[in-house]
């Protein structure tokens, strides 16, 4: 028999001493009996008469219940040591089994089993090889990497974790699962890696691996030393075809067309012929034909696509089969075959102007196509504005004209060259000729915006509080001459000039400047929404849920959970492939609402050639050999049975008062 | 001599009473005699004139010799008997002056002695107020047959008395002494009955309704009244529970009368040993009754005290 003395023995000692004390202090000191009240004790006092010669068994009852206790105690403790039956095996190993559920083991191999199930049948054979000595650990490798189990010797129980286990629609991390499995072996005894997955990984991880860490210095080296790292391969298939990039996004010139960037990857050894599918939504915008050759990558640009109403577009890949229908659509590995891309929507806005016929701003309000203007001069404007007449606007530009009836929340503002007491920002004073020296590039308003070479006759310097949310757009040296501020539901910007003063109207900056201002208006300042990859971690901004600390993402199966927001922008982990729709609420109330959609995108994965061989660190690895067989046998269960056995015959003998 | 050991026939203790201590409740009397319990009693005394008519009427012939109509004996004349009872047919035979006796009729003096210990103040219900009820039930059954019929409380010594009386309208004093009993002390037969022989001139049935627990005995009690003429007749009242507790685990039973206390660990042995030796005290009890022709009853609280009223008829226990 061996003990493998999980906890020391010391320490088991110790806490033997302080339970073994505290039961016969227990026994010796006399409890507190509850009281019962008779009508007539002589009775009981006759019966007691007669029992008092038994006394003696009364007391040798009482030792024995104590011998029990101390008895039952002694099991537990010496259960604690985990007995065994049988020598403690010198070549026994740990052993961290790295299941790869990457998204490349839903490849379905010759149209049978899914790599993933043949995976899990080597792990199986594995731990069924194992020897009673050996502990194992299943770690489950995708985009990240989740350990199933801790160091068990209960192959059985392992076996049934197998059970749960599915691949992912994320690329592998080896990096980070190798270096887990190495943490986890640290210290251990005759330390073993296994990996059971189908090679699809990144050379640069393999490359980082090192077995002698004293001789490498490099900070991202995987240190494997003294590990033993086997390898299981899995897979047959080296065919397919697979959207490695899809992105659309908005003309900025003309917001109501877009073009679409998709990019495909013939990853297999022998020609493929492809249909490649352009959804708008449900419905086929376009439909191409493609033939790869083996290994070329094929980059596809739709420009002027304007059709379909749905601002989700989805590109899919089907088998250019000559009957349509009788043949499987998708190959082996259908996950890389269908992408998802998400249109900025556009609003409709309704514009005001205030002007005395400034044609240029009138002109320049013709370049934005999805938006209707009316004109007021600003008596009129006055006049309807005081009566109450107006129709409700998007957004309302006042053209030198600062009136102190202004529309209801939440129409936007913006002014230009605003004076009086009814001006947005107060003016500070008034410079001649200045230049503008700098443009804030990362506000909606002045992004792409050119404007140093824009000469004024004069500007108004404004006064900017950055305390109350106010920014600077544009500054001559330090002075600010346009600014923006929120104002409850509206926003407003400001510029510090007067159109009739400025050759800004001739420059192409003006339109942009209306452009811009409007978008941001609309909160629809976005002509790219980036399409994410999975396995990764997506940092989605929300506009106005500074308030707000968690937002709701809701996954493409329907899945939801929470993500923090840290300065308006979302964080989650993009575990499927779909649109993604992130959601901020405030007391039951909708401040922001977000897609994004993720595509697997990883050339990487979707080369899912399998590899028979895995070099690592320059190592090439083997599968394991068959594991020696030791015959020992745990105890501590039985040790724990019998314990409750005899707990349960001392409830049962002291209910009928056999012992104390 | 009727003796029975009733059992209940309905009530006993219910699954949610079980394995509890014998109840130590409120004395609280004052829903104790209710409308209902009147119809109860109404119903008694009609059940019971109707099964003992003719029997059992308030005259009751009495070994005295007096005034009544039925002849009884013969005696010598004697100077200054009443010339009106003289039997002038005999004296026309015999020639000898004779007087004719005839058989005195006197009312029935009832006595309840109700034991008021602190034993009584256990039990579910009570078994004071259970004794309360058949006392009542007994008195006005009592006083509806024209009977005089009074309440005698103890304890370890006799309490006041309601001083016996006829007439059914008594029967409001009668509740209204009832509920004002004071209750407590330990149980001294012995004691109380020598006081009440020697307080109560005319001799009677002396109905005792008690538990009977006594440390000194109960035979001196009963004897007490035997021997001093009076009719004694046993009720013993006791709670299912006492007689069969279902206990458990380490105590320290306390005897609620003498404050006296043992600890105790309960058995299943020791509570047969203690079921047997309730029973045999019961049978002690009983076998002292029998063996002196008085008549016993013995009921647990949970038998109805109109059925237990009635039972006592039944058997002719009561009045014979």
């Amino acid at each position: 028999m061996t003990l493998l003395a999980p906890i020391p023995l010391a320490t088991i000692a110790l806490v033997a001493a302080v339970l073994g004390g505290l039961t016969v202090v227990a026994y010796i000191l006399k409890m507190r009996r509850r009281r019962f009240e008779v009508p007539f004790s002589t009775l009981w006092q006759r019966v007691l008469r007669e029992k008092d010669a038994t006394s003696l068994w009364k007391h040798l009852r009482r030792l024995l219940s104590l011998l029990l206790a101390l008895f039952i105690l002694a099991l537990l403790l010496f259960a604690a040591t985990e007995p065994r039956l049988g020598q403690a095996d010198p070549d026994a190993r740990s052993v961290v089994i790295i299941l790869d559920t990457s998204a490349s083991m839903k490849t379905r191999d010759e149209g049978k089993r899914t790599r993933m199930e043949v995976a899990l049948e080597r792990a199986r054979e594995l731990l069924d090889a194992m020897g009673g000595g050996d502990h194992a650990m299943l770690l489950r490798m995708d985009g990240q990497t989740t350990p199933l189990s801790r160091f068990v010797d209960d192959m059985p129980a392992l076996r049934r974790l197998l059970r749960d286990v599915a691949p992912s629609d994320t690329p592998a991390d080896l990096r980070r699962a190798l270096t887990a499995a190495a943490d986890a072996l640290h210290g251990r005894h005759n330390p073993m890696i296994v990996l059971i997955g189908d090679g699809a990984y990144d050379e640069e991880t393999l490359a980082a691996a090192v077995w002698d860490r004293p001789g490498d210095d490099r900070l991202d080296a995987i240190d494997l030393s003294g590990i033993d790292v086997r390898y299981l391969p899995v897979g047959k298939t080296a065919e397919n075809v697979g959207i490695v990039a899809f992105n659309v996004r908005r003309y900025i010139a003309n917001k109501m067309s877009y073009e679409v960037f998709i990019e495909i990857e013939n990853f297999g050894n022998e020609i493929a012929s492809r249909k490649l599918v352009l959804y708008s939504g449900d419905n086929p915008i376009d439909v191409r034909r493609l033939e790869l050759a083996p290994g070329e990558r094929l980059r596809q640009i739709y420009p002027d696509l304007s059709g379909g109403d749905d601002h989700r577009l989805r590109a899919e890949l089907e088998r250019d089969s000559a009957t349509p229908g009788d043949a499987e659509v998708r190959d082996a590995f259908p996950l890389d075959d269908v992408a998802w891309a998400l249109l900025p929507e556009r609003k409709r806005q309704d514009v005001l102007l205030v002007t005395r016929d400034n044609l240029y701003l009138e002109g320049a309000m013709l370049v934005y196509d999805n938006v209707r203007v009316d004109k007021l001069t600003p008596d009129e404007y006055d006049r309807e504005a005081k009566a109450g007449a107006l129709p409700p606007y998007t957004a309302v530009v006042f053209d030198g004209h600062a009136p102190a009836t202004l529309p209801p929340e939440p129409t936007h503002l913006m002014y230009f060259d605003a004076k009086g007491p009814a001006a947005p920002f107060r003016r500070v004073r008034s410079v001649r000729g200045p230049r503008v020296t700098e443009v804030d590039p990362d506000h909606p308003v002045t992004r792409w915006l050119v404007m140093n070479d824009v000469n004024f006759d004069e500007v108004d310097v404004l006064e900017v509080d950055r305390k109350r949310g106010e920014v600077v757009l544009a500054r001559s040296v330090r002075d600010p001459i346009m600014a923006a501020k929120r104002d409850g539901g509206r926003k407003i910007v400001a510029c510090g000039f007067s159109l009739a003063g400025t050759d800004l109207m001739m420059r192409v900056a003006f339109p942009l400047l209306l452009v811009n201002t409007l978008d941001w208006f609309a909160s629809d300042d976005a002509d790219l929404i980036t399409t994410y990859r999975t396995g990764t971690r997506v940092l989605v901004p929300m506009d106005a849920t500074a308030e707000v600390a968690e937002a709701e993402v809701r996954a493409p199966g329907g899945a939801a959970s929470r993500a923090p927001l840290v300065d308006g922008r979302a964080t989650f982990y993009a575990a499927e492939v779909g649109i993604h729709t992130v959601v901020a609420r405030a007391g039951g109330q909708v401040l922001g609402e977000m897609m994004l959609a993720a595509n697997l995108a990883s050339p990487s994965e979707s080369d899912i050639e399998p590899s028979s061989e895995l070099n690592l660190g320059g190592r090439t690895l083997s599968a394991p050999e068959g594991f020696s067989v030791t015959r020992r046998q745990a105890l501590w269960s039985y040790l724990v049975l019998a314990a409750l056995a005899l707990l349960a015959v001392e409830w049962l003998t002291y209910h009928r008062r056999v012992t104390v | 001599v009727a003796k029975r050991a009733l059992k209940p026939t309905v009530g006993g203790p219910t699954a949610s009473t079980r394995g509890r201590a014998p109840a130590k409740t409120g004395d609280d009397r004052s829903a104790l005699f209710d409308e209902e319990f009147l119809k109860k009693l109404e119903h008694l005394a009609l059940v019971a004139r109707k099964t003992f008519t003719g029997a059992l009427r308030a005259e009751r012939r009495t070994k005295k010799v007096g005034a009544g109509i039925e002849f009884a004996d013969h005696r010598k004349y004697a100077a200054g008997d009443d010339f009106r009872y003289l039997d002038w047919n005999v004296y026309g035979r015999l020639d000898r002056l004779l007087l004719r006796l005839f058989e005195e009729e006197e009312d029935l003096h009832i006595y309840i002695l109700v034991d008021c210990s602190t034993s009584m103040r256990i039990g579910q219900p009570l078994k004071l107020h259970y004794a309360m009820q058949v006392a009542a039930a007994l008195c006005y059954i009592g006083l509806a047959n024209l009977d005089r019929v009074g309440i005698v409380p103890f304890s370890d010594r006799l309490h006041d008395r309601l001083a016996p009386a006829r007439g059914k309208r008594r029967i409001f004093k009668v509740f209204e002494f009832l509920r004002s009993v004071e209750v407590g002390g330990v149980t001294n037969l012995a004691g109380c009955m020598d006081k009440f022989v020697h307080r109560e001139k005319r001799r009677g049935l002396a109905v005792v309704i008690s538990d009977f627990y006594d440390p000194r005995g109960f035979e001196a009690g009963i004897n007490e009244l035997r021997y001093n003429k009076f009719e004694p007749f046993v009720l013993q009242v006791y709670d299912e529970r006492e007689a069969s507790p279902t206990l458990h685990g380490d105590l320290t039973i306390v005897d609620c009368e003498t404050g006296e206390a043992k600890e105790i660990t309960v058995s299943r042995s020791l509570l047969e040993a203690y079921k047997a030796e309730h029973a045999r005290y019961c049978a002690e009890l009983d076998a002292f009754c029998t063996a002196r022709a008085i008549p016993y009853f013995r009921t647990t609280t949970a038998l109805p005290f109109d059925e237990l009223v009635l039972r006592i008829f039944r058997e002719g226990g009561f009045l014979r």
